[in-house]
């Protein structure tokens, strides 16, 4: 079928998400959720377009193509909600991600360079019990790829998403560490994570150079 | 635009995109050394085998390769110890004592080991060096103990040595028989993608003496007693013929030798298989129904199934079982036998064998010789040289005088190592070139210091025969030197120099002498590489068999082998049968992955017994055990579980400390001489109990 990516036509097959329509086509669009060896997850509502027709902006990594479909990746509204989700997710933060990060990376795609909104942060959480694997939880904004990578990738059923809210935070077994859960230390879930909140200890080490934030 | 990690290359200087050095998945790497060390390592998302994931060794695994324990310079032996040398000195050494053997008793009384661990191109060098520098077929690899049943037996049913296809075949079958290979810790990568698989529908049955973590996944699990695969196989295809689950149209157009493995399959009704293999016998039907009614279903296999006396016809058992179902030469039909290391595949094509040159042609065939004699202006012997095991012998004989040991510890990981020390104490003259020192490099007379895989350049050849690029991340330590380096100027200072000045060269001519590999250049590899056989034009082949069988008539081959005793059985002196494998935390000897922080995650190994054996036995979890076999005796604290059937107990083989090897003995499959690891019978003891911590009461103040 043929879909309409920013004005030009592009073909795709059947069952192909809008985002990997735009981004097969050599479009962008940031995510923050969407990793491609996950199944799509639509939950941090940063993949944003403007469909012609369609009410409100969509996201794009739970849309599916549908014949003569008219996508804008530079939709306004959708960017503006999209760089509205990446400041609240910064709001929460103690610090700024550090620049290798995907969130850093996506809020510069963003044009998003600090904050509007105050109040509380999350409160410095350090795990570092496992040989080469670190939680730092109060970099952990809850989108679950880490626990997505470790069913869908590994299949070591390993970590979770623990409380509610703010609260919601990633944890290994019943909060146990790495070591004493399930985990295989595979590392799929430090290599998805896209903030440093499960971070392999040497790449924390840079993190830390970079930020000035460690001890 | 970031997509997965690729942001995390940005967090080091530079990204060296290589294959994985560890086991045979082949996982594509992106390396990211700062400084001159490896900073991380991350997976290719392109990477074919892998596609963006990786396990604990081949991500984590690197800190080996800066450890202060690492070869840095040659050493001679200089009475108990060694002294430190200069290249020039090792080699005027080695060329000295070679020549001198050669002149006193011929040059079949020198051998080498090539190592499944090295490169294509590090392989090919080293068995050039024996046959046209020293003279000799004396030439093999560590495939010889691991799959050389596996090779063997596809050559013989259907042309190739290697996998029918790909794993890629995992994704596309319905169903799959898994049998004797702990995926999930030996190939956890590709563990992980059977297991995937198994979680989105495809109906599984694992077939292993001990409840592997993927049997949790499986349709169902089949605990045969160790050594009865064959029985197993003969079973399945057994209920596949009597309920008229065949292929007729394949069988008739395809094969030959049906009518005879039929007659022989009669001989094997479950009831009967039951009896010899513990497997009840509906569970030996509904394998079979499950296998030969899917549309397309895998065969994959390890080491379980070759390490035994008669694993080369188990293997050739089940392609007849694929043949027979019509479940080969198309995308989710395929035989995977997942392979040890991470080149053991390639080791053996490059012709790292004693009766074969690359392409598993053998020594013997005059036009093959003439062509290489051409190529390389020396005269070579048509004569097949010694296998591992009869290297020993020969040593211990006192025929052979020599032996350069590349990349391979013997006297941990070969089978009864009491007559292995025996055979390196009786030569004249061990060379050995490694990265560290092992218990095989204490006997050694010149040691010559290499390079690991994340130092050197040249290809593996993965379980799909998928060739891929490796590429130097960091330099070698101090003096050592890449192993291609090494072997070429030794070469050259034994007065054949091959003229191959980098391991591209060293490709070109493995495509120019090998049928097989003809299309083959560094710049095809790209990379995601190519499944052998490559065609001039560079197109690969991934499936394998789609129209025919790689023999003169295009036929697959069906052979009636019954099912034979293993070579050890239980008894009243050894009541119990020892298996061997992998655990996921360490790799074969453990001389990286326990220089590393793995060590942490698992520092020291265990038995693994059933609670009923152990009640009897009166042993408690974390006791001190002796384990006695015909061979040997060793020492080991005790894990109680019920994953490991009653009779059987389990340990691994990666730390020297416990010497499980010197309990293996010399029993080895029929075919290949591959050692029996898996049927080992052993009596296990409780040890006296050992001194107590507890200090002793004193009186209260």
């Amino acid at each position: 079928m043929q879909v309409m990516i920013d004005g030009n036509a592009v073909e795709v097959e059947p069952g192909t998400t809008l985002l990997e329509a735009i981004r097969g086509s050599g479009g962008e669009v940031a995510s923050l959720c969407y990793d491609e060896r996950l199944d799509p997850f639509g939950a941090c509502r940063v993949c944003m377009v403007g469909v012609e027709g369609a009410p409100g902006p969509l996201p794009s990594c739970t849309t599916l193509c549908r014949e003569g479909m008219e996508i804008s990746t530079t939709d306004e509204t959708a960017l503006r909600v999209a760089g509205a989700v990446v400041e609240l997710v910064l709001s929460e933060l103690p610090e700024a991600p550090g620049e290798h990060t995907e969130l850093a990376a996506v809020a510069k795609q963003l044009n998003v360079t600090k904050t509007r909104w105050t109040g509380a942060v999350h409160e410095k959480d350090e795990d570092l019990r496992h040989p080469y694997l670190a939680f730092r939880h109060e970099l952990c904004i809850s989108c679950g790829r880490c626990v997505r990578a470790c069913d869908e990738v590994q299949g070591a059923f390993a970590l979770t998403v623990t409380g509610r809210g703010f609260s919601s935070n990633v944890a290994a077994g019943v909060d146990s560490g790495f070591a004493e859960s399930s985990c295989v230390s595979c590392g799929a879930c430090a290599d998805t994570c896209p903030t440093d909140a499960i971070v392999e200890l040497r790449l924390l080490e840079l993190a830390i150079e970079q930020n000035g934030s460690g001890k | 635009m970031v997509q997965g990690n690729k942001a995390m290359s940005k967090a080091t200087e530079s990204t060296v995109s290589t294959t994985c050095g560890y086991c045979g998945v082949g996982c594509r790497l992106e390396v990211h050394p700062e400084n001159g060390v490896i900073a991380s390592i991350s997976p290719a998302m392109d990477g074919p085998a892998n596609k963006g994931h990786t396990c604990l060794k081949g991500r984590f695994a690197h800190q080996f390769t800066r450890s202060d324990e690492r070869l840095t310079t040659p050493l001679i032996r200089e009475g108990d110890g060694f002294r430190e040398a200069t290249w020039d000195e090792a080699f005027e050494r080695i060329v000295s004592e070679f020549t001198r053997i050669k002149s006193d008793h011929g040059p079949d009384a020198i051998a080498g080991l090539a190592s499944s661990r090295a490169t294509n191109e590090d392989c090919w060098a080293m068995q050039r060096l024996m046959r046209a520098a020293v003279g000799t077929n004396n030439i093999d690899n560590c495939s010889r103990v691991c799959h050389s049943p596996t090779s063997f037996a596809l050559r013989r049913c259907f042309g190739y040595s290697g996998a029918s296809g790909t794993f890629n075949d995992i994704e596309a079958a319905d169903a799959a028989i898994l049998i004797g290979a702990n995926a999930t810790d030996g190939h956890p990568v590709v563990g992980a993608r059977i297991k995937q698989a198994a979680i989105n529908g495809m109906k599984l049955v694992t077939v292993d003496p001990r409840r592997i973590e993927l049997a949790d996944y499986a349709e169902l699990h089949c605990s045969m007693r160790p050594g009865t695969n064959a029985a197993v196989i003969l079973g399945l295809a057994n209920v596949v013929m009597t309920e008229g689950l065949t292929d007729e149209k394949f069988i008739a157009e395809r094969t030959e030798g049906y009518e005879e493995f039929a007659a022989l399959l009669a001989e094997y009704p479950p009831e009967e298989v039951e009896r010899i293999t513990g497997i009840p016998a509906d569970d030996i039907r509904t394998t079979a129904r499950i296998y030969a009614t899917a549309e397309n279903a895998c065969l994959i296999w390890g080491l379980g199934v070759t390490e035994q006396r008669y694993g080369s016809e188990v293997v050739q058992l089940m392609c007849g079982l694929a043949m027979m179902t019509g479940k080969v030469g198309r995308l989710g039909s395929a035989l995977l036998p997942l392979r040890g290391q991470n080149n053991v595949q390639g080791s053996s094509d490059m012709g790292a064998l004693p009766d074969t040159y690359s392409g598993y042609r053998p020594v013997s065939d005059e036009a093959v010789a003439t062509m290489f004699e051409e190529r390389w202006g020396v005269g070579l012997s048509r004569e097949k040289g010694l296998t591992i095991p009869k290297m020993f012998d020969a040593a211990v004989a006192g025929e052979l005088k020599s032996m350069f040991i590349f990349g391979e510890d013997v006297a941990q990981t070969d089978p009864n190592t009491t007559h292995v020390i025996h055979a390196l104490e009786s030569l004249e003259f061990l060379v050995c070139q490694d990265i560290f020192m092992t218990e095989t490099t204490k006997y050694a007379d010149v040691i010559l210091p290499a390079s690991a895989f994340l130092e050197k350049e040249g290809t593996f050849i993965n379980a799909e025969r998928r060739i891929q690029h490796v590429a130097a991340a960091i330099d070698p330590p101090g003096d050592a030197r890449t192993d291609f380096e090494i072997l070429t100027s030794l070469s050259a200072a034994l007065g054949h120099e091959m003229n191959l000045a980098t391991p591209e060269a060293a490709m070109e001519e493995i495509a120019a002498l090998t049928p097989e590999f003809t299309g083959v250049t560094y710049e095809r590899l790209g990379r995601e590489g190519l499944c052998w056989p490559v065609e001039a034009d560079g197109s690969d082949a991934p499936i394998l068999y789609e129209e025919k069988f790689h023999h003169p008539n295009g036929l697959g081959s069906f052979n009636a082998l019954p099912y034979r005793e293993p070579g050890e059985v239980a008894d009243e002196e050894f009541p119990l049968i020892l298996i061997t494998g992998r655990r996921l935390q360490h790799y074969n000897a453990g001389t990286m992955t326990r220089r590393t922080r793995n060590i942490e995650l698992m520092e020291s190994d265990w038995l693994e017994i059933h609670p009923e054996d152990a009640e009897r036995l009166w042993i408690n979890e974390g006791d001190l055990v002796a384990v006695r076999s015909h061979h040997g005796r060793i020492e080991i604290p005790v894990r109680i579980t019920d994953r490991i059937e009653k009779g059987n107990v389990f340990t691994a083989f990666h730390f020297p400390e416990l010497r499980t090897n010197l309990l293996v003995g010399d029993s080895v499959e029929v075919n290949t001489g591959c050692p029996e690891y898996k049927v080992v019978a052993v009596d296990v003891r409780a040890m006296s109990e050992a001194p107590s911590d507890t200090p002793a009461l004193v009186a209260a103040d």
